[in-house]
């Protein structure tokens, strides 16, 4: 009897345990589509990045709203698309619904994910072989999106997403057009419906611009993007939100404008970033500065530098005169008091780092086959415009001065890093629990980086301010506990960036949005 | 496991000063210190075992590429563990067990990490059991003691995912002393949370710290011989661990809890245990693996066995 009682009890516990249905799949925070708080009717005025002004691409008048051409649109919408939407069809509405701008800066942030991975070393051509853009799904694959390359990919997508709206809201406030739903009480759309005029559509101007862009920096991902671009169009017509004339001039205004912005890109000095030849020049440069033990790769075999010329780099927001006078002086070098004191704090880290400061390293370190810190600010700026309700103006205004401070940080620190040419603490012995970056150490790009978007983020949010300034002291801390940076490249490199924000910040103010 | 029945009958007796039943304290790789013989502690004893373990490789497959990488060398696991198993009838058996882990490399820069891992505990059930031939259940779950980061791989001690095992296990013990067993187990691992709030895994990333460990199966065959019970045992093993789904290492990158890890592992396993105290010893290696290392390891276990729980007994 009692052996009975147990293997009933054996059996019912091994069929509980396999027949435990234990939930593995994984919820991302859903994003609602939302009607934004304001229209910005005035942004067909703001200044643009790179267009001359809103008027610089023209846009076709549309159709009127009694013109046959639009009614048989309208009829088309009510009686043939939205009556047969699929299941999938609505989903991609939920995923597009929280916003064009919100959505394509999170693809871009997947595909530096994707591409973030260091080339291996090839045995037979003795060799780190560099990415080749004519092949860009061949090993290594290009491009290996590395937080400069990051930062630049998100900068130029959304001056283009920036640009392309400017114009999109003139045309939409010149020829007022009214949404779908607002010209035939019928049609009942699935999105919300704000009174913003719907042509040019801004989801399509956005969706053409960002796949623009996101083709020329991925060049690997054409099918995927086409996907996307596709979706993305077809979305605001199965929603019932737009007519397909209205999809179609603002695809064509985004693609011109994104193709206007990407022709800037390609002669911003990106193509001589990687000028390795400058390598020797710059350490006895740096040892004219009085560096006397100068940085080396730890890697085995030993890599050559990331990027020793994007300091080169065009800037957005200040010039190259202004950028050498805030350039960060190096306090003190390898062996003085000063740095064995900060070398002592690392020593004890590295002894007995705690959970806690772990986690903070983990939290921000944003390495290998992640979106790189660039992409972590961004990801933080787009939340907090979903947050508060901006129009996909105001949200891809937010985001270029967020993102074009993000390149100015990484093109300043990167001239800083190799101006100095420090050695990283690995080069006396350390370990890092976080991955070590192959290049030098002053100033620590995640502080410059992190301090520049959390400034921008506190001028565009005040209520936020401080909470932004404490995630960048985290993230810049986050590195010494990594063990990968000494405390005086976090601190220079947060006042560093923290300046370069404020040039993204005068620009915003000037460009008369009133935000 | 009749001969083992039948000799626990006979000397009674003169059962506390010879332990006459062999118990699974050897300890295995990392993540498979599992019940997986068809032995028994008889009720109301005991055996407490502590065990060193050492696992290292220099190779590793990278999805399919098998390489070596510079920046890490030879990475070496070490693990200490403290096992107690118990009959709580002769046929049912509990065990339980906790082991200490650290990791190391021999070049490059990663720090090792160590801690207390997953406490795991197991019940093993007789269900069958006909002319040396057995049938047995076996039902385990493991949980998470340390608060380890898990995605520090391959430095991390253990992946933080709560798991439950079900175990099929069956059995032929010819009176030669000459055993086979064989086993098969579906193991139910659960989602894990990682420190950032966001990472990629299958081609995309997902906007969370919760990160889905996929689930594994195991199985393995044995062929051995034990004596006198099982005071002496000597075996070779195969053992084949897979997860069920799971994405693969990129090119150049380092692995993840998500990757779908598999390997074979062939070895040899041995016992002697004269009187209470005992010692075993175990080597494997990995002949084959996906998103894995390369392993050759080795473990030594120390083994107690004591009947205290019902004083009269020891009359």
């Amino acid at each position: 009897m009692k052996n009975i009682n147990i293997k009933s009890i054996l059996i019912f516990t091994g069929l509980a345990i396999l027949g435990t249905s234990c939930d593995k799949n994984i919820t991302e925070p859903l994003k609602e589509a939302y009607i934004p708080t304001k229209l910005d009717e005035k942004a067909g005025t703001w200044k643009t990045y790179i267009l001359a002004n809103s008027a610089e691409v023209a846009v076709a008048a549309p159709k009127a709203a009694t013109d046959a051409a639009y009614l048989k649109e309208l009829d088309s919408l009510k009686n043939k698309i939205l009556p047969v939407l699929t299941p999938t069809n609505k989903d991609a509405i939920v995923y597009w619904g929280a916003g064009a701008v919100y959505r394509w800066n999170e693809i871009a942030r997947e595909l530096a994910a994707r591409y973030n991975l260091a080339p291996a070393y090839n045995v037979e051509q003795g060799k780190y072989p560099v990415p080749d853009a004519a092949n860009p799904l061949e090993e290594p694959k290009f491009p290996f999106a590395n937080p400069p390359y990051t930062a630049r990919a998100l900068a130029y997508l959304s001056v283009a997403q920036y640009d392309a709206l400017v114009s999109a809201w003139n045309y939409k406030f010149k020829y007022n057009r009214k949404a779908p739903s607002k010209n035939d009480a019928s049609i009942s759309a699935l999105l919300p419906v704000s009174d913003l005029p719907s042509y040019p559509s801004e989801d399509a101007v956005v969706a053409g611009a960002s796949y623009t862009i996101l083709v020329a920096m991925f060049p690997g991902e054409v099918p995927y993007l086409d996907s996307k671009l596709a979706e993305a169009k077809n979305v605001r017509v199965w929603a019932g939100t737009n007519v397909p004339s209205d999809i179609s001039a603002g695809d064509a205004l985004g693609k011109v404008v994104g193709a206007k912005i990407m022709a800037k890109a390609k002669v911003d000095g990106m193509s001589a970033a990687n000028n390795q030849t400058l390598v020797a020049g710059q350490i006895e440069a740096a040892k004219g500065r009085g560096v006397k033990e100068t940085w080396l790769s730890q890697e085995s075999p030993i890599r050559p530098p990331m990027l020793p010329n994007y300091g080169a780099v065009t800037t957005w927001n200040f010039d190259k005169a202004t950028m050498a006078k805030i350039r960060p002086v190096l306090p003190y070098i390898v062996g003085s008091a000063e740095w064995q004191k900060e070398f002592e704090e690392l020593e004890k880290i590295n002894k007995s780092q705690t959970r806690e400061q772990a986690r903070i390293a983990n939290y921000w370190a944003d390495g290998a086959g992640s979106y790189t810190p660039p992409g972590h600010w961004s990801r933080e700026a787009a939340n907090l415009c979903y947050e508060n309700k901006f129009s996909e103006v105001a949200m891809a205004r937010a985001l270029a001065l967020v993102n074009t401070a993000l390149m100015d940080a990484g093109i300043a620190c990167w001239d800083t890093k190799y101006y100095y040419y420090t050695p990283r603490p690995q080069q006396f012995g350390l370990k890092t629990s976080v991955g070590l970056p192959n290049f030098p150490s002053y100033t620590s790009g995640h502080s410059t980086f992190s301090a520049a978007a959390a400034t921008v983020l506190g001028s565009i949010f005040p209520a936020k301010a401080a909470e932004m300034n404490e995630k960048a002291k985290e993230a810049s801390n986050s590195r010494i506990y990594g063990l990968i940076h000494f405390r005086v490249d976090c601190e220079m490199g947060l006042v560093h960036g923290a300046k370069i924000g404020e040039y993204a910040i005068a620009r915003g103010k000037a460009d008369g949005s009133g935000y | 496991m009749l001969y083992e029945s039948e000799l626990y009958h006979k000397k009674m007796k003169s059962f506390i000063k010879y332990t006459l039943v062999g118990l699974m304290c050897a300890t295995s790789s990392v993540y498979a210190q599992m019940p997986h013989d068809a032995i028994y502690m008889p009720k109301q004893t005991y055996c407490i075992a502590a065990s060193y373990s050492n696992s290292s490789w220099k190779e590793y497959w990278e999805n399919t590429l098998k390489r070596d990488n510079l920046n890490m060398g030879k990475v070496t696991t070490q693990s200490a563990m403290l096992m107690v198993a118990a009959g709580i009838t002769d046929k049912l058996n509990v065990i339980v067990g906790l082991p200490y882990i650290s990791t190391k490399t021999s070049a490059g820069n990663l720090m090792g990490q160590k801690g207390v891992q997953d406490a795991s505990a197991w019940l093993k059930y007789k269900l069958v059991e006909k002319s040396g031939l057995s049938l047995h259940g076996v039902v385990g779950a493991s949980i998470p003691v340390g608060n380890y980061v898990p995605d520090f791989l391959p430095m991390s001690i253990g992946l933080q995912a709560k798991t439950a095992t079900g175990r099929i296990l069956i059995n032929y013990l010819h009176k030669s002393g000459m055993y086979v067993t064989g086993h098969g187990s579906y193991i139910l691992r659960s989602n894990i949370k990682v420190d950032r709030d966001a990472y990629q895994a299958d081609n995309r990333v997902y906007n969370t710290n919760v990160v889905g460990v996929p689930n594994a199966t195991d199985a393995a065959a044995r062929l051995g011989y034990m004596k006198d019970g099982s005071r002496i045992q000597a075996e070779i093993f195969v053992e084949r661990f897979t997860c069920v789904g799971g994405d693969n290492i990129r090119r150049n990158d380092m692995p993840f809890p998500t990757n779908n890890m598999q390997m074979t592992n062939a070895g040899f396993y041995a016992k002697f245990q004269p009187k209470n105290i005992g010692f075993n010893v175990r080597v494997s290696k990995t002949l084959a693996g996906l998103n894995v290392g390369q392993s050759l390891s080795y473990s030594v276990g120390f083994l107690y066995q004591l009947n205290y729980f019902k004083k009269e007994e020891k009359k």
